[in-house]
């Protein structure tokens, strides 16, 4: 969000920053999985730090949009009154941006949820261990194809769970002025 | 203590990337207290000008003064919590409530928060919006003209000698924007600030103005003066382009019946009279005519003469009397009334219905003809050549 603020705010930022996010989005999963591998090793680290990266585009990208959303006579009009950048930023243009930017957290949330599964092929633990180590890898011991069908309904379903969660925060934390 | 509240100096904007000063050398005195008018076709530099004011434009080079302190180089944003600021677009803040969006300046300046909300309701009021049911609002659950308000009174917060205007009544629907024209002059009427006011529309400049800058390109001053000079004697070509045909009409507008020393007497009786003292009364005076009046002074019917014969009571003789107006109506308004009513006179009455005089036709031509005493002469003279054309 940082990251988006100052490419919102540097024009000259803002290009490349959008470019390396989603250039980083391009990265195959499993590769980049792999690359990470030799430099922290197998284990949960590598999947964190990828994933990191790939939240970083919907969140970035969603947050200049949301910034550059903002109707320029209302923050014209904070700047009028003597607010200094700082205060705009905070009182005025985040709060006007924020249902933007949420949907951008939201978007990558669910993005990673699904991308998380591949991390048990680089030794994270987690539901994909339930797809891989007890389903794919076991094909046609039985149960197999009862593990891959629960482990993925898990993770569909964990991705239905967290997006009502972020509804619920959006309802909470979205200015009543703001909401239809 | 000065009279001038703003003095710009040589005031020029250059924008980077261009050769063309969008703003040059513009010099001018605010008086204080005044409505002082930007006005000029698109793109002749006035928004500009007003913006550098409150430095959201930063001036190139050149000089502000207000209230006798240089603030050319203060720091901009304490210098806006001085300077009250309404924008066409109005931009409130929708993700706040009313109350809070009046309340910003007060709370960039730290006051407590009992002042403040004593001063929000207040200033709800004066805007004319119930504290009570609007506070608490947002702005989406407002119309245009209620927003408007809402601007206006965000800006007064914190009670600023001096306001800027962008085009502030530009975007609302023209009945409403005459309303709340009306309502402004009133509300100044009392605050007595000092205002710089942007429009492109001269009718709303004529209006509003004290006093009006005609802006050329590049913000050049075509004239600064009152409106009744600019509409008497305009200083060029291009004021006159401006200010367009019908500059006399647009003078009836801006003179008040109370401004001018035009309104004449009548005879007069009053209901509670007998028939026989108001016929005596007629007779006896030079009069055509007599203006029966109720027990509370309130002008009814015309007499005359004739209608004496009628067995009628005294309330049912005559015709009706018709085509009011009061002291604070513009001879336009007066104008108006007359000839919707046929009557070739408007009785004047005060706010509740007294009568005070009687303003006929000639008066208000006479008075037009005084106005412009420069066109006027011009008139007679083409006036001479007229018989001779005929004869010839």
């Amino acid at each position: 969000m940082l990251l988006g603020i100052l490419a919102h705010r540097y024009q000259t930022f803002r290009t490349s920053i959008l470019n390396l996010t989603s250039w980083f989005l391009t990265i195959p999963s499993l590769a980049f999985f792999a690359l990470l591998i030799p430099i922290v090793g197998i284990g949960d680290t590598a999947p964190i730090i990828a994933m990191t990266f790939y939240a970083l585009l919907p969140i970035v990208r969603n947050t200049v949009a949301g910034l550059t959303s903002v109707d320029q006579a209302i923050v014209e009009a904070a700047k009028g009154m003597g607010m200094s950048a700082r205060s705009r930023l905070i009182k005025i243009e985040l709060p006007n941006a924020w249902p933007v930017i949420l949907a951008g957290v939201r978007v990558a949330t669910l993005l990673i949820i699904g991308i998380t599964a591949i991390a048990a092929l680089v030794g994270g633990g987690g539901l994909g261990q339930e797809i891989y180590s007890r389903g794919i890898n076991r094909i046609p011991s039985p149960g197999s194809v009862e593990a891959i069908l629960g482990g993925t309904g898990i993770i569909v379903l964990l991705a239905v769970i967290v997006d009502t969660i972020y509804l619920g925060i959006g309802r909470l934390t979205i200015p009543r002025g703001l909401r239809d | 203590m000065t009279d001038t509240m703003i003095e710009l100096k040589e005031l020029t904007k250059i924008y980077p990337g261009t050769d063309v000063p969008a703003v040059e050398s513009l010099t001018m005195d605010i008086p204080r207290g005044e409505i002082v008018v930007f006005v000029g076709p698109s793109g002749c530099g006035k928004t500009t000008s007003l913006k550098m004011i409150n430095r959201i434009i930063e001036p190139t080079s050149g000089q502000i003064i207000l209230d006798g302190e240089d603030v050319t180089d203060v720091d901009p944003d304490l210098l806006r919590r001085r300077i009250g600021y309404v924008i066409q677009q109005i931009g409130l803040f929708p993700h706040i409530r009313i109350g809070d969006n009046v309340a910003t300046v007060p709370n960039l300046l730290g006051w407590d928060k009992e002042r403040t909300r004593a001063r929000v309701d207040e200033l709800l009021d004066i805007v004319g919006l119930d504290p009570d049911i609007y506070r608490e609002r947002y702005p989406k659950e407002l119309s245009g003209g209620q927003r408007q308000r809402i601007g206006v009174a965000r800006a007064l917060a914190a009670d600023p000698p001096v306001l800027l205007m962008d085009e502030p009544f530009g975007a609302i629907d023209p009945i409403t924007r005459t309303r709340l024209q009306n309502e402004f002059l009133r509300l100044q009427d009392e605050l007595q600030k000092t205002i710089v006011f942007v429009t492109h529309d001269i009718d709303e400049a004529i209006k509003m103005g004290d006093r009006i800058a005609i802006l050329e390109q590049k913000s050049i001053p075509a004239q600064f003066a009152t409106p009744e000079e600019i509409l008497t004697a305009p200083a060029n070509e291009f004021v006159e382009d401006f200010v367009g045909a019908g500059a006399t009409l647009k003078r009836l507008k801006l003179t008040r019946i109370r401004e001018i020393d035009i309104v004449g007497d009548c005879l007069t009786g009053s209901i509670t009279e007998d028939k026989t003292t108001l016929r005596r009364k007629l007779d006896d005076s030079d009069w055509t005519a007599l203006l029966l009046l109720d027990e509370e002074h309130r002008p009814i019917r015309w007499l005359r003469a004739p209608d004496f014969r009628q067995d009628r009571p005294v309330d049912q003789m005559g015709l009706p009397a018709v085509a009011f107006v009061e002291p604070n109506a513009t001879l336009s308004d007066a104008l108006e009334e007359m000839l919707i009513g046929s009557a070739g006179v408007a009785i004047v009455i005060d706010s509740r219905g007294k009568f005070q005089g009687l303003l006929d036709i000639d008066t208000i031509i006479n008075s037009i003809q005084l106005m412009r005493d420069k066109s006027a002469e011009f008139y007679r003279a083409e006036k001479l050549i007229d018989p001779a054309e005929v004869a010839g």
